[in-house]
């Protein structure tokens, strides 16, 4: 028997809903034999993987705080994805934004002001902004590929980090230790309850959310963007500027790591050290793509891929699973999801069986 | 006689097309039969079951008398059945020979193989050299080979698919007489055309396709234009109304001394390109395609920028630093040739198609896109241009080829544009809906506005044009008064014979 | 209908969290009368390195208390971010005592520990204690220099090179008190360093130990979390020295001793602590005399003048009478830091940022 591969005339709705559904099937499916195979109980491990870290109002709060880096990231990049401006770097551009913010946080005269918190996040987007700007210079000018230079620059940040940390910000009481002093209280972002550590830069999310959606779905600069994207030569053809997808695409996707480099440093983590993004800037990407490029998409996704990392950690605490069993099981979705989107657009036929 | 080719009760359905419905054709040996219809009307689908490339899923075919079963084009091959496709299959860095090569069972030599090669092409006047690089031939030469690689097989039966679509008017005259000889020695030919011209000049009998249906048959010898028509488009083509030009004093655009490199290795530089398009008239381009006129499009359009701005002036103003965008807004209208990517974008719906160059009529508001008004315009080019689509709504890449272009055109044609430059107006477009698009351009001119038209089909450009220009290796000719030129002219200065009117030609006038 | 029962969730998921903070309140033993003990790796559990040397300590306090303790431990934490939540999620879920195994477990545990004041924390390669967070720490330098005193005797190039995760003050002593131990027996010995700036990264760390090599140093000491700087020394026929277990098995005959890390007395002094009701924080700081710090067997290639002046060293530093950075020390630049008759203080020894004369290299 033999199946063919067709591009769809159009994209299909129902599919558009089916996808993720045959994703997470699948995913119940192979994941459950392997972990029948380990001696494990399917419903247990899969409810302990999904469902139990949201039982309590920290793990609520845990997910949130860890989805929302992931979501602010994606929505950047998602505007830059739609124009073909592929920003690979947003991990260089969040370390940037997180430098830039705790410096002003530790150096700035403005210590118990009030306005220390605003200005760190001004910092923090114009330094992400900055960082991403480079690439864009570079891609305007001289035509570069932007996925190398942001890739290539994401090393050089985290080197600087290293430098930094390691060198001229070390806390000088802190016995050599490669961090920063703590920052001031007046820069830290205000937890809801003490409690809990999800703080406030989650209404930067949830603003940075709708701001994309109408920048995306409603503006007119979006459109254009989007043209040059799907179809160059239509954009050419109506005289939409590539430079200007090029620059508003790398930084606003800068800004926007940048602000989540900021929200890390001044929220969960309160000084810099030489490691200080979990991968974010390069999960975002995933998360951009698991939400198929649409803001409210990208929420979703980024909560998705908040809960397995959370998951992860709670098959391990509870079950006692290797990290290395958790692992395969995100990597399991996140294939079967994004496969599945394939099915969008294409669809696959049972040829008839013909004699040649 | 027993027919070379019989099909009977031909049915094939695609999901929600009914692409072939109970079509059957008798050809018989030595018969040039042509297969005539609109885009869309089922003609390739019916080829490529002929030739085995999809299977029908009613019907049978007959080959000799002799039932078909198991069809493939390995059976097609034994057969004797050959095809020589409207876009060619050529590897372009290797030679002829080796191209042909590729495509002959069994071991070969290529030096025999290549006496043999030249053998055919010179017994039916098919001048190709065996050892030229593929790249470095034109599209009428790369046609040879094609034809070549199928005589060399002794066909009995060659289809040939719109073979004259990439050809001067000379070139065809000789392909006409090539298939003519074929015939003339029991060959078979399936003809596929749109150009009713044509298949009353070549063919000995007709099958009209409608919406996948026969709609008649005829003998095209016998027949008027307007008959065979009239059984493709089911209903009487509508008379074309030209009225006099009246032009304007000054020139509205014109390019003057325009120079610019290719960007692509395979393109076009233009040389020193001067032209004046007056309002009130429609200027033609004439030319074989690949010689500049995808170069020009883009940047009289300002897709790309001139090198100096004063080398294109629109009203007197140098436009040639400004960018597509910036044009529109001074007047300039522009509908490409490529509908899907370029005029429109295939994934998005009218209205936001309306979007892409009618953003300017009072769409967009503090940044944000006006999706009601962008739906009202687009509504109301649909209903104005008559335009069937399913709504506003509906994917620009859902729309047939000629409707998209009556969508794109009048999107445009709404910007009141004062001068509108368009390529390829009818291309692929059906008898119908091209009938419209000229009437509309000439009621565009007529009202003052300058139309200039890249086109590579003669018949329209002599149908529509009050003068015609003709571009051949970038260079653009004089100007030629269409009432006083020929097609043959035309045709010589296609081919870079610099001027026509040195040499002695009794043309032929071309009449409608 | 949905919508409740997921409210519900959260509600009552909520009121178990609050109940087991409140049911964690009393006592330091919980209901079950079983000790729960919870531990964070900052890396998988693998045959060698320094996560390995902690589950010891973890399955020591399983042979200890048999079935009387449930253990729950989590690998690969090596991110504050995470490791925050892991402590929260550790102490609120009944543990009793929780071990952070990293120096970038500190910062966390520290913000952590106040909120369950009735919860032990231990924390390894900590500088902060606090009410409930102990901190413990091995004296590596101890180590380092009974290591460097069999350098010393085999080095011909009289050039010994190391390899250190991060240029922490935990590391930047011990590599002084390597070159201080081979220094012992050959004053002209000098020492290369290369830091890599991660604890687990064969592909640098093998680059780094190549460069050292080719730098014509002939003993290689690498304090990392694999066995990488042990076996590539072995494969270019270099001597080499192992850190956290015995690391013969890649040395290709080479590999002169180990200074090991022996966890288990403070991991089961703390478990036991806690089940008595007695524990009370304290920051321990143990070496070669506590059993903490520890020779692994010798190379029986090494002169048994080698072997012999190594475990003098090493009963002297027991017996208080050798101190690896008493003075004359001086530091690169030739400046005196500590006078002779006295040794560095220890706080300046936990907090050492600088090398001593005759290490080439930068601190970061």
């Amino acid at each position: 028997m033999a199946f063919k591969i067709e591009p769809r005339a159009e994209p299909s709705r129902s599919m558009a809903i089916a996808a993720p559904l045959i994703a997470i099937g699948l995913t119940v499916i192979i994941s459950s034999l392997l972990f029948l195979s380990l001696g494990l109980n399917p419903f247990v491990t899969l409810y302990t993987f999904f469902v139990q870290p949201l039982t309590t109002l920290n793990g609520v709060s845990e997910w949130l705080l860890k989805a929302s880096p992931l979501i602010l990231i994606a929505c950047g990049l998602a505007i830059g994805f739609r124009a073909n401006v592929w920003n690979i770097g947003a991990e260089g551009q969040l370390i940037i934004g997180a430098i830039a913010a705790a410096g002003v946080g530790l150096f700035s005269p403005w210590q118990e002001s009030v306005l220390l918190l605003p200005m760190m996040v001004i910092a923090g987007m114009v330094g992400g902004a900055l960082w991403a700007a480079i690439p864009a210079f570079l891609k305007d000018r001289m035509n570069t590929n932007e996925i190398l230079v942001t890739l290539m620059l994401t090393y050089v940040a985290a080197l600087l980090l290293s430098y930094l940390v390691h060198g001229p910000w070390r806390d000088p009481d802190g016995f050599n230790f490669p961090q920063t002093a703590l920052l001031p209280q007046a820069g830290m972002l205000e937890v809801f309850d003490y409690s809990y550590r999800l703080n406030t830069s989650i209404f930067f999310t949830v603003v940075v959310v709708i701001l994309a959606w109408v920048f995306m779905e409603r503006s007119f600069l979006g459109y254009k963007m989007s043209v040059g994207g799907i179809a160059p030569a239509a954009a050419k053809y109506a005289g939409f500027k590539a430079s200007a997808s090029i620059w508003i695409g790398l930084l606003i996707s800068g800004a926007t790591a940048g602000l989540a480099g900021m929200s890390e440093v001044a929220g969960p983590l309160g000084q810099l050290s030489s490691q200080i993004s979990p991968g974010y800037g390069f999960a975002a990407i995933i998360v951009a793509f698991i939400g198929r490029l649409n803001a409210f998409g990208i929420v979703l996704g980024g909560l998705l891929l908040s809960l397995i990392y959370l998951g992860g950690e709670a098959v391990q605490l509870k079950l006692g699973l290797p990290s290395s069993i958790a692992l395969i099981f995100q990597g399991l979705l996140l294939f079967f999801l994004l496969a599945s989107n394939f099915l969008i657009n294409f669809r696959i036929r049972k040829l008839t069986t013909r004699a040649l | 006689m027993t027919p070379r080719l019989e099909l009977r009760g031909i049915c094939k359905l695609y999901p929600g097309v009914i692409a072939n419905d109970d079509i059957s054709l008798s050809v018989l040996p030595g018969e040039i039969h042509a297969v005539l219809g609109e885009n869309g009307a089922g003609k390739s689908t019916l080829m490529k079951i002929i030739y085995g490339a999809c299977p029908a899923d009613k019907g049978e075919i007959f080959c000799d008398g002799e039932a078909v079963s198991e069809h493939g084009p390995a059976v097609s091959r034994q057969l004797g059945i050959e095809m020589v496709y409207q876009h060619f299959a050529l590897f372009e860095s290797i030679t002829v020979v080796e191209n042909i090569a590729l495509s002959m069972p069994g071991r070969l030599e290529l030096k025999k193989l290549a006496e043999k090669i030249l053998k055919v092409s010179r017994r039916y006047g098919l001048p190709i050299d065996p050892d030229r690089l593929v790249m470095s031939l034109s599209v009428g030469e790369r046609q040879r080979v094609e034809i070549v690689r199928c005589l060399l097989r002794n066909p009995k039966l060659l289809i040939l698919d719109e073979p004259t679509s990439v050809l001067t008017p000379q070139a065809v005259k000789t392909l006409f007489e090539t298939l003519r000889q074929l015939a003339d020695e029991g060959c078979s030919i399936l003809y596929i055309s749109h150009k009713l011209d044509e298949v009353r000049d070549l063919c000995h009998s007709a099958t009209i396709l409608r919406g996948g249906r026969v709609s008649g048959e005829a003998d095209p010898r016998k027949s008027t234009s307007a008959e065979l028509a009239r059984m493709m488009v089911g209903s009487d083509l509508p008379e074309m109304s030209v009225t006099p030009a009246k032009r304007t004093e000054e020139p509205m655009l014109a390019l003057i001394d325009l120079n610019l490199v290719s960007e692509n290795i395979m393109g076009t530089s233009l040389k020193s390109i001067s032209l004046d398009a007056f309002g009130g008239e429609i200027v033609g381009i004439a030319g074989v395609s690949g010689n500049g006129q995808s170069e020009l499009a883009a940047v009289v359009s300002g897709e790309r920028i001139a090198d100096r701005a004063d080398e294109i002036t629109l009203n007197g103003r140098a436009i040639g630093a400004l960018d597509a965008g910036a044009r529109r807004d001074l007047g300039l209208g522009f509908v490409p040739e490529e509908r899907l990517g370029r005029g429109a974008v295939p994934s998005y719906d009218l209205s936001e198609n309306a979007l892409l160059t009618a953003h300017r009529k009072g769409m967009v508001k503090h940044g944000i896109a006006k999706r009601a008004k962008a739906k009202e315009f687009a509504q109301n080019v649909i209903a104005k241009f008559k335009v069937k689509a399913n709504g506003p709504e509906a994917q620009a890449l859902s729309l047939s080829g000629g409707n998209l272009q009556k969508f794109i055109m009048g999107r445009e044609i709404e910007l009141n544009p004062k001068v509108l430059l368009v390529s390829q107006p009818t291309w692929g477009v059906d008898v119908g809906a091209a009938a419209y698009i000229r009437q509309t351009l000439i009621d565009l001119s007529r009202s003052g506005g300058s139309v200039v038209i890249i086109s590579e089909e003669l018949e329209e450009l002599f149908e529509i044009c009050d003068r015609i220009y003709v571009i051949a290796d970038g260079k653009l000719s004089h100007s030629l008064d269409r009432k006083q030129t020929s097609v043959e002219e035309v045709g010589l200065l296609m081919t870079g014979g610099n001027d026509a009117k040195e040499t002695n030609i009794q043309g032929i006038k071309y009449g409608v | 209908m949905t919508n409740t029962t997921r409210r519900e969730i959260l509600k009552y998921g909520a009121a178990a969290g609050l109940a087991t903070s409140i049911a964690g309140l009393p006592n330091f033993a919980s209901a079950a009368g079983k000790l729960k003990v919870g531990a964070v790796y900052v890396s998988p559990v693998s045959e060698i390195g320094w996560t390995k040397q902690h589950s010891l300590g973890i399955e020591a306090i399983k042979a200890e208390f048999g079935d009387k303790v449930e253990l729950t431990v989590i690998e690969n934490i090596y991110l504050p971010q995470d490791a925050e939540r892991i402590f929260r999620e550790l102490a609120s879920s009944g543990n009793d005592l929780v071990f952070g195994t990293s120096f970038s477990h500190g910062t966390p545990m520290q913000k952590v520990a106040p909120r369950f004041p009735n919860v032990a924390f231990e924390h390894c390669s900590g500088i902060k204690h606090l009410k409930n967070l102990g901190t413990f720490e091995a004296k590596y330098y101890e180590g380092t220099y009974v290591a460097g005193v069999t350098a010393g005797h085999v080095s011909k190039s009289a050039k010994i090179g190391f390899v250190g995760g991060f240029p922490i003050p935990d590391i930047v002593g011990p590599a002084n008190a390597l070159l201080r131990g081979a220094q012992s027996v050959n004053p002209d010995i000098t020492c290369n360093v290369i830091f890599l700036n991660s604890w687990f990264d064969p592909g640098k760390e093998k680059e780094a130990t190549k460069t050292l090599i080719a730098q014509g140093c002939d003993v290689i000491c690498s304090m990392t979390d694999t066995a990488t700087g042990v076996q590539v020394a072995g494969e270019n026929d270099a001597w080499s020295i192992g850190y956290g277990g015995d690391m013969s098995q890649f040395g290709n005959g080479k590999h002169l001793t180990a200074f090991t890390l022996n966890w288990v007395p403070i991991y089961v002094k703390a478990a036991k602590d806690v089940a008595a009701g007695t524990w009370a924080t304290s920051e321990r700081w143990q070496g070669l005399s506590d059993g903490i710090v520890q020779m692994s067997p010798y190379n029986t290639n090494l002169s048994a003048e080698a072997v012999a002046e190594a475990e003098k060293a090493r009963t002297d530093i027991i017996a208080g009478t050798l101190h690896p950075y008493a003075g004359v020390l001086k530091d690169q630049a030739g400046t005196v830091r500590v006078e002779a008759g006295s040794v560095l203080p220890n706080g300046d020894i936990r907090g050492f940022n600088w090398f001593v004369q005759g290490m080439i290299g930068n601190l970061g």
